[in-house]
């Protein structure tokens, strides 16, 4: 039992995990903290079931809490992420400005398939050679700018097809997009 | 500490202790509110908006199951107003998931099918969305069947209030919520579970059942939580 246990703590830095719950417990909103900094140490900055279920058994916070809070804000993932981000705002304003268009183009820039239940609230998916993951979001705060798309921590606004295109270039892929 | 307050409930004066919610002091005054996620034992959230009522001199509607009364308030419980908006709450209850009552266990003995029968909710002016949804047979003696749920969350309170095994949640957000179990796994599979069955006696639709009923056969006995939850606070 003792050896499962720490076989299974193997995929993530348990001293890390450790030293971020000791230094929060007690703060108010702490999961929340707990969970966002474990997820930036994380190498493909996600989070892994074991990871959670460790943090839940070391705060005693009951597991479906822990999964509603993960899967409520749309910062966690509970899949790995590649390393480029691209972000596509499909809140009202960004809509009406044709945001449904851009998304199109990057998933089809990307090689992404659309889910086969047409639109969802919010989308994440990564590309199967694990180096780019595309969200979308349901507003940026930059309105004033739609439609508002995100590559790389960079946001850019006013978008179109072509700008849209240059940004995709941006992305390291280790080679051209072709 | 807590003082004797007067509050007006449909133009009839009512003497309420400061600190119970406006549904409370009109329950213990023979006032009945419509309401789906309130349930006597377990906390308040708000969620359902069938409680709202008006209160004078506020524009907005405010929801009676989380209202504090307040000394001089004047509240109104049925207006044409109300029951539009809590018609429109119920069929958009009815349009989020799949709702056949005719083959549904709890067909009869329903909370939200009785509440669109007292309101008069004879039809639903929105497109269904029809949601494929699955059935978590997984649990040796009980059922979630997503297509009947309406996230009143009341399995989720008393689950963690009551029981205190915290074996449900919400996951997700917005049209995406669902009801979870631990890390959203097969419910059979919970370590939490005690399988006391306390979340599908309080389940007001056919969403948690017990197996082996039929077509309206199921019932159920929510006036013993109730009992548990008074039992609970005087033992400490
Ligand atoms: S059966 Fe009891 S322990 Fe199991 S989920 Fe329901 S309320 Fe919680
Ligand atoms: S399963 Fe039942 S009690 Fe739980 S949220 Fe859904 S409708 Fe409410
Ligand atoms: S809708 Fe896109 S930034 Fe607000
Ligand atoms: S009973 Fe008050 S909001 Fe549901």
């Amino acid at each position: 039992m003792q050896s499962a246990a720490s076989q299974r703590l193997q995929t993530f830095d348990q001293a890390f995990v450790d030293s971020v719950i000791a230094e929060r417990t007690g703060r108010p909103g702490a999961l929340l903290g707990i969970l966002q900094k474990v997820q930036e140490h994380q190498p493909a900055q996600y989070l892994p079931t074991e990871v959670l279920e460790y943090i839940a058994a070391k705060t005693a916070t009951p597991l479906s809490r822990i999964y509603g809070v993960v899967t409520f804000y749309a910062l966690f993932s509970l899949a790995p992420q590649g390393k480029n981000s691209v972000c596509i705002c499909r809140g009202t304003a960004c809509h009406t400005r044709g945001s449904r268009d851009l998304l199109e183009q990057a998933m089809m820039r990307l090689g992404l398939q659309q889910d086969q239940d047409g639109e969802t609230e919010s989308l994440s998916v990564t590309t199967p050679d694990g180096l780019t993951t595309l969200r979308t979001v349901a507003c940026f705060g930059q309105c004033a700018l739609a439609p508002v798309v995100e590559v790389n921590h960079t946001i850019f606004g006013h978008m179109n097809e072509r700008s849209l295109q240059k940004a995709l270039e941006t992305l390291d892929l280790g080679g051209p997009l072709s | 500490m807590s003082s004797q307050i007067t509050v007006r409930i449909d133009g009839v004066l009512c003497t309420a202790t400061e600190g119970e919610t406006i549904f409370e002091v009109a329950e213990a005054n023979g006032k009945h509110i419509p309401s789906l996620c309130h349930m006597e034992g377990v906390s308040s959230a708000g969620s359902c908006r069938l409680c709202l009522v008006e209160v004078a001199g506020i524009d907005r509607l405010l929801p009676a199951c989380t209202t504090p009364a307040q000394r001089g308030m004047a509240v109104t419980t049925t207006s044409d107003r109300l029951s539009s908006h809590r018609r429109l709450a119920l069929e958009l209850m009815f349009v989020e998931r799949n709702h056949i009552c005719a083959v549904c266990v709890s067909n009869g003995h329903c909370e939200l099918q009785a509440l669109a029968q007292s309101l008069g909710v004879t039809h639903v002016r929105y497109p269904y969305n029809s949601p494929r949804l699955s059935v978590d047979v997984s649990h040796p003696r009980f059922v979630l069947d997503h297509n009947r749920c309406i996230l009143c969350s009341r399995c989720v309170r008393v689950c963690d209030e009551i029981e205190g095994a915290h074996v449900w949640d919400i996951g997700g957000r917005g049209i995406g919520s669902r009801v979870v179990a631990d890390l959203d796994r097969p419910w059979g599979e919970s370590q939490a579970c005690t399988a006391c069955g306390k979340c599908v006696q309080v389940c007001p639709t056919g969403a948690l059942v017990e197996k082996g009923y039929a077509v309206e056969e199921m019932t159920r006995s929510k006036a013993a939580i109730a009992r548990l939850a008074v039992k609970k606070g005087a033992t400490p």
